[in-house]
């Protein structure tokens, strides 16, 4: 999946703390982004965002003239784009309340710059997805917008739980996705008692993707606790 | 204090015991009384006997000297009377001078029934005449109309079965009349007193004969709420401040934490500063972890932490717990064994997901803490009859027994009091027990089979 697209995407950072709005602007230029704002405040932010048109808001919640829930529902009125929370503000009524009005996703910190970029990069996948949709993997490519795999110039069909079973593990690659979690993606929200149809399935996917299935390379099993999807430009 | 209403009910009891008892000793004395009465009968039969004693003989009468020792006994004086001309024709020696020597017919009825002279006087017929005996002044008392109604003696039995039925349904009215009074204004004290324990606030009525007694237990109820609101504020206030604190740290930690990353990455350093940059992230990282700990630790202390339970697979949140604990562990240093049964997929408990994962990622991670230069860590989830228990552990250094011991026994809250002669350490561990407590669960820790550090947390499937 070409990451130089996402890399394009404007960014608003909000952040009170001068030295903190350094570190996350630093962070994301290190790693390629080259649209990026900064505010120190809720009326800077609403600003800027006028004048910016971002594409993904990273917002602290405590902000001196307001806090960053409200921001996120003014911002909101002006364009419909992903939000994360970054704040200090871990506890759970904190989170709920910042998924309930819509965040896609919360980070406390402190945290790691590499887990910030991950989960930014994510939203940004998931929300423009129509630019992304080729994945390479060591001996095959997934076109996820195709649903199919092009191994050795073959075009391979996947079927919708293969699809299914590949976008969540590409949403986590180079990561342990749970067996549970791979069930929940490919059967719902009930999805108990479907273990041995995910091995059947995940067997199938090897054959698509691998150059020897018996030996995979791009699709590993970690025994007992799931399986972990390894991409070229991870 | 159900024994209050106990209490009362077995003196009232007591005291309807004794009023039965007394009835049927009354009824005794009486039987008693009446059957010594029997001897009523006998002025009576002394002048049936005195009758019978006397024989006419050409001398006149004679009374025999059975008869004389008869009358000499008794005390009395006897006549008697000729049937045809009314007058005395024999009279014992003694005979007071007061006593009239003839009698008409209804002279005769009278002292049949009543007094010669104010000598209670008995008779007895004989073939001749009628004997009458008069007895000393103040030995009888006679009834001068002795006639009963006749349906009264016919039905005297019914008639005593039931007053004496009547009497104890009366004293059982009493006894319920007194005792329901008594528990009623007894009743809110004993529930008051009961509820005192409980923490939730008390009031009763202060009227009636206990009203001192409700006054003292509205004076207690409100001195424990006014404890408990203080004690809550300062709970609260720790509990805040800890929240307050762990998030200022928060915000320059991180930059601490992000320019510590970007400088293990800067290309042109040496190794041993790259070494630094990384020591700084990790010991930071470690700070990180433990202003969260503290933070959530005083939460749960101080029930500030919800406790959202509902049904989980406890297979799926502690797998998911050791995939993040591998994710975040890229180098393998600490690699993961899932020791669980397969086919043990689904064990359902009712847990809040987020903490039960929390507790389990801080076992994970208790293991990596101590064991610096990496372990094998060994995770399973067991069902073992109604419990379900969850084992994380180690083949690393693990701790001696009376580590061990000390952990396992050092209270489940972040007080250190004067029992606990050190301050406490592993934060990590408190949270697993005080989550565990917060799931009606424990969590133990031991040896491991594996050699290194155990610990187990046992809930209650569903």
């Amino acid at each position: 999946m070409e990451m130089s697209g996402l890399k394009n995407r404007r960014i608003l950072i909000v952040d009170d703390e001068q030295t903190l709005l350094d570190l996350v602007i630093s962070v994301f230029q290190n790693d390629g982004y080259q649209n990026i704002a900064a505010a120190k405040s809720v009326g800077e932010a609403v600003r800027l965002a006028k004048e910016f048109s971002p594409e993904l808001a990273v917002l602290d919640v405590m902000l001196p003239d307001g806090n960053g829930f409200s921001l996120m529902e003014r911002l909101r009125q002006d364009g419909d784009y992903p939000v994360l929370f970054l704040t200090a503000r871990g506890e759970e009524e904190d989170k709920f309340r910042g998924f309930g009005l819509g965040a896609d996703d919360y980070v406390v910190k402190p945290f790691l710059p590499r887990e910030l970029l991950y989960r930014v990069a994510a939203i940004l996948r998931r929300t423009y997805r129509e630019e992304k949709t080729v994945v390479p993997l060591k001996n095959s490519v997934i076109d996820f917008s195709r649903a199919e795999v092009i191994r050795d110039g073959e075009h391979i069909p996947l079927t919708a739980k293969e699809h299914a079973l590949l976008s969540a593990l590409w949403r986590g690659a180079g990561r342990i996705v749970t067996i549970d979690a791979l069930c929940e993606a490919a059967w719902g929200d009930n999805p108990f008692g479907y273990e041995n149809s995910l091995m059947a399935h995940i067997c199938r996917i090897r054959e698509k993707i691998e150059a020897n299935p018996s030996s995979p390379v791009s699709l590993v099993t970690v025994k007992g606790l799931g399986y972990k999807l390894l991409v070229e430009d991870k | 204090m159900k024994s209050v209403p106990k209490l009362i009910r077995r003196f009232v009891g007591l005291l309807l015991l004794s009023f039965i008892l007394l009835v049927i000793v009354n009824i005794l004395i009486f039987a008693v009384i009446v059957s010594r009465q029997m001897a009523n009968a006998r002025p009576w039969k002394t002048a049936e006997e005195v009758a019978a004693a006397l024989t006419e003989t050409e001398n006149g009468v004679l009374l025999s000297d059975e008869g004389a020792e008869t009358l000499r006994l008794s005390g009395a004086w006897a006549i008697l009377i000729d049937n045809d001309t009314k007058a005395v024709v024999w009279h014992s020696d003694n005979l007071p001078k007061s006593v009239p020597a003839g009698y008409t017919l209804s002279d005769i009825a009278g002292l049949t029934r009543g007094y010669i002279d104010g000598y209670p006087t008995f008779t007895s017929g004989t073939e001749s005449g009628l004997v009458v005996l008069g007895f000393p002044k103040t030995s009888f008392w006679k009834h001068m109309w002795p006639s009963w109604d006749y349906q009264l003696i016919a039905h005297a039995p019914q008639i005593a079965l039931v007053v004496v039925i009547a009497n104890v349904a009366v004293i059982l009215l009493i006894y319920m009349a007194a005792s329901t009074k008594l528990l009623r204004s007894v009743k809110p004290i004993a529930n008051a007193i009961r509820a005192l324990p409980s923490g939730d606030p008390v009031y009763i009525r202060e009227t009636g004969l206990l009203s001192e007694i409700a006054f003292h237990i509205n004076s207690t109820s409100e001195v424990l709420q006014t404890q408990k609101r203080q004690l809550q504020k300062r709970e609260t206030a720790r509990a805040s401040w800890i929240a307050g604190v762990s998030h200022d740290i928060r915000t320059p930690l991180s930059t601490v934490m992000g320019y510590a990353d970007q400088l293990q990455a800067a290309p042109g350093l040496t190794e041993e500063e790259r070494h630094k940059a990384e020591i700084i992230l990790k010991q930071s990282e470690r700070i990180g972890k433990l202003v969260s700990d503290l933070n959530l630790a005083s939460r749960l202390e101080y029930n500030m932490q919800p406790v959202r339970l509902r049904e989980e697979n406890a297979v799926a949140l502690v797998r998911q717990a050791a995939a993040d604990f591998a994710n975040a562990d890229p180098d393998g240093k600490y690699p993961i064994r899932w020791e669980t049964d397969e086919k043990l997929l689904v064990c359902r408990v009712n847990a809040d997901g987020e903490l039960l994962r929390r507790a389990v990622a801080n076992l994970l991670q208790n293991s990596a803490v101590h064991n610096e230069d990496g372990c094998t860590i060994y995770v399973s989830v067991e069902k073992n009859g109604e419990s379900c228990v969850i084992h994380v552990e180690d083949d690393g250094i693990g701790a001696s027994d009376e580590q061990i011991a000390k952990l396992n026994s050092a209270p489940h809250s972040m007080a250190c009091d004067e029992t606990a002669a050190e301050p406490r350490h592993g934060l990590g561990l408190l949270i697993v027990r005080q989550i565990a407590d917060s799931h009606h669960g424990t969590a133990v820790v031991g040896r491991s089979r594996y050699g290194g550090f155990a610990a187990a947390i046992t809930l209650e499937c569903n």
